[in-house]
C-alpha cells in the first residue's frame, strides 16, 4: 500500500484546507478570523518559550562566547575535566554581568531620549529556515506592550511590535525585508526610508527621497518617527552608512547602512511604551569615534 | 504519539535554541521538517500528510510569526505525503523532501507577492538552509523513526 486513493483524498482535503486558511488570512490581514488561534498559539508557545529561556540562555551565551573567541577554544581543549565546573560557573557569571551591562546601557539610552521603556528578554527567534526576521520577547500586554510599538536596545533601533500577547510579544526586526522605517540623516533634515535586506541583519538599505542630496560614508541615521509615535518613535539611532550606490538617475538615492544594534545577537531589548514629548533629534546618537 | 511529541520538541528547540545560535553563513537546519519527514517515512502517505498539516499549522501559529498562516501547513502536508509515499530509496526521499520544502514555501510566498521572497532568497538563503538541514538530517531522522517498526518497503 505505497499509495492509495484514501491517502490521495486526505492529501487533497488537507491541501485545500491549507489554501483556504492561506487565502482567508492573506485577504483579511489585520482582522483575520485566525486571530484567536494566533493568540492561543502565542499564549501556549510564548509561555513554553519563556519558561525554556532560562534553561537555554546559558547555552546560547556559552556558544556566543566560544564563537566570538576562536583562540579560546584551544585553551578550552587543554583544560582538564576538574576545571569544567569552575569554567561553567565563570561563564554563567560573565553572561549575567554582560546582560546587566546591556540593560544599563539600554536604560541609559532610553533616559537620554526621554522614552519610557519596558525591558524584555528575547526568548525565541525565527529567521532561516523561513523568510522572515522576527523574535519573541517576554513582555506582553500585561506589561503595557501593544502592537505597533518601537523596540530598541542599548545600541539603537531593533524593530517594532507586530503582535502582543498577554505575556509575550512578537517583534519584527529592522532587518526583515518586509519592514520599512522612516529615517533622517544626522546632518541636515533629509529624510528617507530604511528597508531590511535580509543579509542576516548586517546591512540595511536606505532610500533617500531626494536623489540630488549627497550621502557620504559614515553618515549616521536616526529614526524619523511616525504619527503619534506608532510604530516608530523619533530620534532612535538606526545605523551608519557604509556604502553608497552611484547616482543612477532614479528618483531616489540608495545607500547601505550598518545597524547600530547587532540584530543577529539580541538579548535585552526595550519596548517604548511612551514616546518622548519632543523629538530628541541627535541627542541619542553615540559619541563619534575618532575622525573618519 | 511519538511523532507528535517529536514534532513539538523539534518546534521548541528550533525557535528557542537553533535559530538563536550564531551558526556559519547565518543558516540553520529546519528541524520540524526533518521530524515530519522522519515520522512520515515509516507511517505511510495518509498519516504523513496529516502529521505534516498539523506540524505546519503549529509552525504557522507558534510565535514569533510574521507570515501568512497556512503557508507551512500546505508545504508540510505535501512533504509529509511525499515522504510517506516514498520517491526511490529512503535517503533519496529525505533529500527530495528537504530540497522541495523551502522551494515550495518560496513559491507559495511568491504567489502571495511577499516582499521577502526575491531572487537573492533563492540563490543565497535557500541553499544554506538546505545544506544545514541535510547535515543534521541523518541524526534527526534516525531519532524520530527509531521508535517505530520498519513498515517502509522499497
Amino acid at each position: 500500500m505505497r499509495d492509495s486513493r484514501r491517502a490521495r483524498l486526505i492529501l487533497g482535503i488537507l491541501l485545500t484546507a491549507a489554501l483556504v486558511i492561506l487565502t482567508v488570512d492573506h485577504r483579511t490581514g489585520q482582522d483575520s478570523p485566525l486571530r484567536p488561534l494566533r493568540a492561543a498559539g502565542s499564549w501556549v508557545f510564548g509561555t513554553a518559550e519563556q519558561a525554556g529561556a532560562a534553561v537555554i540562555r546559558p547555552v546560547t551565551g556559552f556558544v556566543d562566547a566560544v564563537a566570538s573567541a576562536p583562540g579560546a577554544q584551544r585553551d578550552i581543549a587543554r583544560l582538564r575535566a576538574e576545571n569544567a565546573r569552575l569554567r561553567s560557573d565563570l561563564a554563567a557569571s560573565k553572561v549575567d554581568a554582560k546582560r546587566s551591562a546591556e540593560l544599563k546601557r539600554m536604560l541609559g539610552l532610553a533616559s537620554l531620549g526621554g522614552y519610557k521603556v519596558v525591558p524584555a528578554n528575547v526568548v525565541a527567534r525565527r529567521g532561516q529556515p523561513g523568510f522572515e526576521e522576527v523574535v519573541e520577547v517576554d513582555a506582553g500586554t500585561d506589561d503595557g506592550v501593544r502592537a505597533e510599538m518601537t523596540v530598541l536596545n542599548g545600541d539603537g533601533l531593533v524593530g517594532r511590535v507586530v503582535h502582543a500577547g498577554p505575556r509575550t510579544s512578537t517583534v519584527l526586526l529592522l532587518s526583515d525585508p518586509g519592514s520599512a522605517a522612516g529615517a533622517r540623516m544626522e546632518e541636515g533634515r533629509e529624510i528617507g526610508v530604511v528597508h531590511g535586506v535580509g543579509e542576516h541583519g548586517r546591512l540595511l538599505r536606505f532610500q533617500l527621497l531626494d536623489a540630488s542630496v549627497p550621502v557620504t560614508r559614515g553618515t549616521r541615521l536616526v529614526s524619523f518617527g511616525s504619527r503619534n509615535g506608532a510604530p516608530y518613535v523619533p530620534g532612535v539611532p538606526i545605523g551608519i552608512v557604509e556604502q553608497v550606490e552611484p547616482a543612477s538617475g532614479d528618483l531616489t538615492r540608495t545607500a547601505y547602512a550598518r545597524p547600530f544594534a547587532d540584530l543577529t545577537a539580541l538579548d535585552v531589548v526595550g519596548v517604548v511604551v511612551r514616546p518622548p514629548a519632543r523629538d530628541p533629534r541627535n541627542a541619542v546618537l553615540p559619541r563619534r569615534e575618532g575622525t573618519r | 504519539m511519538t511523532a507528535v511529541v517529536a514534532v513539538l520538541a523539534a518546534l521548541l528547540v528550533q525557535f528557542m535554541l537553533v535559530n538563536r545560535l550564531p551558526l556559519p553563513a547565518g543558516g540553520a537546519p529546519d528541524l520540524v521538517l526533518l521530524a515530519v519527514v522522519g515520522a512520515a517515512l515509516t507511517r505511510g502517505p495518509a498519516a504523513g500528510a496529516m502529521l505534516g498539516f498539523g506540524a505546519g499549522l503549529l509552525v504557522d501559529l507558534a510565535p514569533p510569526t510574521a507570515h501568512v498562516a497556512g503557508l507551512y501547513a500546505f508545504v508540510f502536508a505535501l512533504v509529509g505525503y511525499l515522504a510517506g509515499r516514498g520517491v526511490g530509496g529512503r535517503a533519496v526521499t529525505v533529500v527530495v523532501c528537504v530540497l522541495l520544502a523551502p522551494l515550495l514555501a518560496a513559491a507559495v510566498s511568491g504567489l502571495l507577492s511577499d516582499p521577502r521572497v526575491t531572487a537573492a532568497t533563492l540563490t543565497q538563503q535557500v541553499p544554506v538552509t538546505v545544506v544545514c538541514t541535510l547535515v543534521v538530517a541523518p541524526v534527526v531522522v534516525w531519532l524520530v523513526s527509531r521508535g517505530t517498526r520498519e513498515r517502509y518497503a522499497l
